[in-house]
C-alpha cells in the first residue's frame, strides 16, 4: 500500500467541507492534548468533563464563560476586519491595554472633585467606552500608518507595540495612578461607572451585549456597505482593487483603525465590567487568543463569536479545574492552540487529496479525507 | 572622581551588553538562514522558551550544563521539524502558524515545568557555565572584562556567526539557499530541491532558537520562569532586518540591542529619575525604529513568506 498526495482539480469550498474540517480538528486537537491529563492521574474524559461542566453546565459558570468570551470576541472581530483587508495586525494585546487605560482615564477623572464628577453615569460610561476605542484606534493606526506610508514591517511593529503598552500600563499603576496599598493598581472606579450585571446569580455584565451588537453592525458593514466591500476587495487582491477604483491604502488605514478601536473597546469593557480598576497583567494573552478564535471561526463574525464562547469556556473551565483538582490549567492553552494548528494543517486537504493506492494496481481505491 | 565613575559604569554596561549579545545573536543567526531561504519563522519566540525549559530541567536533573545544551538543541530541532512541516509542506500562513505555535509553547512550557518539577515553583539554580577569563587581556580598562571574561559559549557563538557568513556567501550550499529565497522557481529549474532546502533552513532556525534558550538559562539567569523570553525572539527578528540578512552585521546589530537590554540593569545603581519601565521598553522601541525604515531601507529576500509548490 502506498500513500500519495496529489493536487485536487478544484479546491473544496462547500460549507459542509468546512464544517467537517473544523469538527475533525476539534476532535483530534482535544484528543491529542487530552493525553496531557494522564501523567497527572486523570483520564482525558474526566478532565474534559470537569472542564465542560464548570464552563457550560452551571448558570454561574456559563456567566463567567461569557465574561471571558467578551474580550475574545472584540479581538476576534478586530482580527477579521484587519486581516480580511490585507493588514496582518498582531497588536491586539496592546490595543486592549490602551483601551483599558482610556476607560480608566475617564473613570479616574470622574471621582469626587475631579473634572467629570458632575456628569451623569450613563454619559460617563459611554465616554469611557468611546475614549478607550479612540485610543485603541490611534494605537493601531500608528502601525497602519508606518505600514502604508513607510512600508514598515507591520508584524514586528505591532508585536513590539504590545510590549510598549504593557510597560506603559505598568508605569501608570506603579507610578502616578497607584492607589495606597500593596498592589500595583488604581483606585476602584465609582460604583455607578461599572457596567451593570445583567443575569442575576452571575457576574455577567452588559459587555457581552455590546460585543454582540458590535458583531451585528460589523456583519452589515462588511457585507452590505461600500466601505466594507472595498476593504474586503483590497484584502483579496490589491492590484485588482486599484483598477476597480478602490483606494486600497485608505481602506487599509481605515481597517487598521477600526480593528484597533474594536480591541480598545474590548479593553474598556473589561475594566468597566470585570476589574473596575486598572491593574498590571490585565490582558495576559487575550489579544492573541482572540486571533486564534477568529481563525477557528474561519474569519466569519458569527463563527468567531461562537469560537470565542468555546475558548472563553475552556479558559474558565481550566481555571476552575486547577482550583478544584490541581490539574494544571496550562493544558487548556495547549488544547486551544492544538485545535487551530490541526485546522491550519487541514487547510492543505482543501487543495490536495491523500490517495491510498495498492502497489502495482493502476487506479484503485481513492480515499478523500 | 566623576570620570572614574563614568568609566566604571561604561565597563559594567559594556560587559552586560556583551553577555546579553549571545542568545540574541544565536536566535538571529538561525532566523537569518530561515528567512534567506524564504521562510519567516515567527515561532522562534516559542522555541526559545521551550529550549530554555529543556536546558533548565536537564541541567538540574543531571547536574551537567552540557547535557542541558544538548537537550535544548534537540527540543529546538523537534519544534522546528513540526514548524517546517506546517510552513513548507502544508503551506499554511507562516505568520499565523508561528504565532499559534508561540501560544502552544507557552502552555506546553508551563505544563512541562509543573510535570517535571512539581507544584511549587523552584528557586534552585541550575548548574551554569562559568566565564573563562583570559589573563592580561582582561586587565585592559573598560573593554577588558567585557571582551575577555565571558563564557565560552559567547566565543562559540561569535565563531558561529563567522561560520554562518562563510557558509552563506562562500559555499555552494549558501548560494543555493540564497537562490531559493530570491527566486525559488529558477532555483528549482537549476536543479535545487527547494522544499528540502527550506526544511533544512527552518531546522537551523530551530537549532539557533533552542540554543538561545539554553544560553539564557545556563549562562545568564540560572533559573526558568515562563516570562524569561519576553519578546526576545521577536527582537531577534528585528535584528535580522536591521542586519540586512547578513551574519556579520548581525553581530553588531545584536550587540546594539543587547546594549539597550543591559541599560536598565546597569543604571540601577544611579538615581537617574527615569522610570524603570521606560528603560526596559528601550529595546522594543529600538526594534520598532529598526523595522519601520528609519535606519534606511532594507530589502527582503524576494520570496520571503511565499509558499512554494513544485507543480503550479
Amino acid at each position: 500500500m502506498r500513500v500519495r498526495i496529489e493536487q485536487r482539480s478544484e479546491p473544496l469550498t462547500s460549507w459542509w467541507a468546512s464544517a467537517a474540517l473544523i469538527g475533525v480538528a476539534l476532535i483530534l486537537g482535544m484528543a491529542l492534548a487530552g493525553l496531557l491529563f494522564i501523567p497527572f492521574g486523570a483520564s482525558p474524559i474526566e478532565g474534559y468533563s470537569i472542564l465542560i461542566s464548570n464552563a457550560f453546565l452551571s448558570l454561574r459558570g456559563f456567566g463567567f464563560t461569557l465574561v471571558a468570551a467578551t474580550p475574545l470576541m472584540f479581538v476576534a472581530f478586530g482580527t477579521i476586519v484587519a486581516w480580511r483587508c490585507g493588514f496582518m495586525f498582531l497588536g491586539f494585546e496592546g490595543c486592549l491595554l490602551i483601551g483599558a487605560m482610556g476607560a480608566a482615564m475617564v473613570a479616574l477623572a470622574a471621582v469626587d472633585g475631579a473634572v467629570l464628577a458632575h456628569f451623569p453615569p450613563l454619559i460617563l460610561i459611554a465616554l469611557a467606552l468611546i475614549w478607550g476605542a479612540v485610543l485603541g484606534a490611534i494605537w493601531s493606526g500608528i502601525v497602519g500608518e508606518l505600514k502604508v506610508r513607510l512600508d514598515g514591517n507591520e508584524i514586528l511593529i505591532a508585536l513590539m507595540m504590545n510590549f510598549l503598552a504593557i510597560y506603559l500600563i505598568q508605569y501608570l499603576v506603579v507610578g502616578p495612578w497607584r492607589v495606597d496599598g500593596d498592589l500595583p493598581q488604581t483606585i476602584r472606579f465609582r460604583r455607578d461607572m461599572w457596567l451593570p450585571y445583567i443575569l442575576p446569580g452571575t457576574r455577567l455584565h452588559a459587555g457581552i451585549l455590546i460585543a454582540l451588537a458590535v458583531g451585528a453592525v460589523l456583519i452589515v458593514l462588511l457585507n452590505r456597505t461600500r466601505a466594507g466591500f472595498e476593504m474586503l476587495a483590497a484584502g483579496l487582491n490589491e492590484t485588482a482593487a486599484k483598477y476597480g477604483g478602490i483606494n486600497a491604502a485608505v481602506r487599509r488605514r481605515q481597517a487598521a483603525c477600526l480593528a484597533g478601536a474594536l480591541a480598545g473597546l474590548g479593553g474598556a469593557v473589561v475594566v468597566l465590567g470585570v476589574h473596575h480598576r486598572l491593574l498590571d497583567g490585565l490582558s495576559d494573552g487575550t489579544g492573541f487568543l482572540g486571533i486564534v478564535a477568529a481563525l477557528l471561526g474561519r474569519m466569519s463574525i458569527l463563527g468567531s463569536a461562537i469560537a470565542s464562547i468555546l475558548y472563553g469556556g475552556l479558559s474558565i473551565g481550566g481555571d476552575a479545574m486547577q482550583r478544584q483538582t490541581g490539574l494544571p490549567s496550562s493544558i487548556v492553552v495547549v488544547v486551544q492552540a492544538t485545535i487551530v494548528l490541526f485546522l491550519l494543517a487541514f487547510e492543505f486537504l482543501r487543495t490536495h487529496r491523500v490517495v491510498v493506492a495498492a502497489p502495482k494496481a493502476s487506479s484503485t481505491s481513492t480515499k478523500d479525507v | 572622581m566623576d570620570t572614574l565613575l563614568d568609566l566604571g559604569f561604561l565597563a559594567t554596561w559594556l560587559a552586560a551588553a556583551v553577555r546579553l549579545t549571545g542568545p540574541l545573536l544565536l536566535a538571529a543567526l538561525g532566523e537569518l538562514f530561515s528567512e534567506r531561504s524564504g521562510v519567516l519563522n515567527v515561532g522562534i519566540e516559542g522555541i526559545i522558551l521551550l529550549g530554555a525549559l529543556a536546558a533548565y530541567v536537564t541541567a538540574i536533573q543531571t547536574g551537567s550544563p552540557v547535557l542541558g545544551i544538548g537537550s535544548a538543541a534537540v527540543i529546538g530541532l523537534a519544534s522546528a521539524a513540526f514548524l517546517a512541516w506546517m510552513y513548507v509542506i502544508t503551506q499554511a500562513s507562516q505568520v499565523v502558524v508561528g504565532l499559534i505555535f508561540n501560544v502552544f509553547a507557552m502552555g506546553a512550557a508551563s505544563y512541562a515545568f509543573r510535570m517535571a518539577l512539581g507544584d511549587v515553583p523552584r528557586v534552585e539554580l541550575a548548574p551554569m557555565f562559568e566565564p573563562v577569563s583570559i589573563p592580561l587581556l582582561r586587565d585592559i580598562p573598560v573593554i577588558g572584562s567585557a571582551l575577555f571574561e565571558q563564557s565560552l559559549l559567547l566565543y562559540a557563538t561569535l565563531a558561529l556567526a563567522a561560520l554562518g557568513g562563510y557558509v552563506l556567501y562562500r559555499t555552494r550550499f549558501g548560494l543555493n539557499l540564497r537562490a531559493v529565497g530570491e527566486y525559488p522557481r529558477a532555483a528549482a529549474a537549476a536543479g535545487i530541491d527547494v522544499v528540502r532546502m527550506r526544511i533544512i533552513c527552518v531546522l537551523i532556525s530551530g537549532l539557533g532558537a533552542g540554543l538561545a534558550g539554553a544560553y539564557f538559562v545556563l549562562v545568564q539567569i540560572g533559573l526558568f520562569r515562563d516570562t524569561i523570553v519576553q519578546g526576545r525572539g521577536f527582537i531577534a527578528l528585528g535584528i535580522v532586518i536591521l542586519a540586512r540578512w547578513n551574519p556579520y552585521l548581525a553581530i553588531a546589530a545584536a550587540l546594539g540591542f543587547a546594549a539597550m537590554d543591559a541599560l536598565p540593569l546597569s543604571l540601577q545603581l544611579f538615581d537617574t529619575g527615569i522610570p524603570s519601565q521606560a528603560l526596559v521598553a528601550l529595546p522594543y522601541l529600538l526594534t520598532i525604529l529598526a523595522v519601520s525604515g528609519v535606519f534606511g531601507r532594507s530589502r527582503n529576500p524576494a520570496a520571503l513568506m511565499q509558499p512554494y509548490s513544485a507543480n503550479r
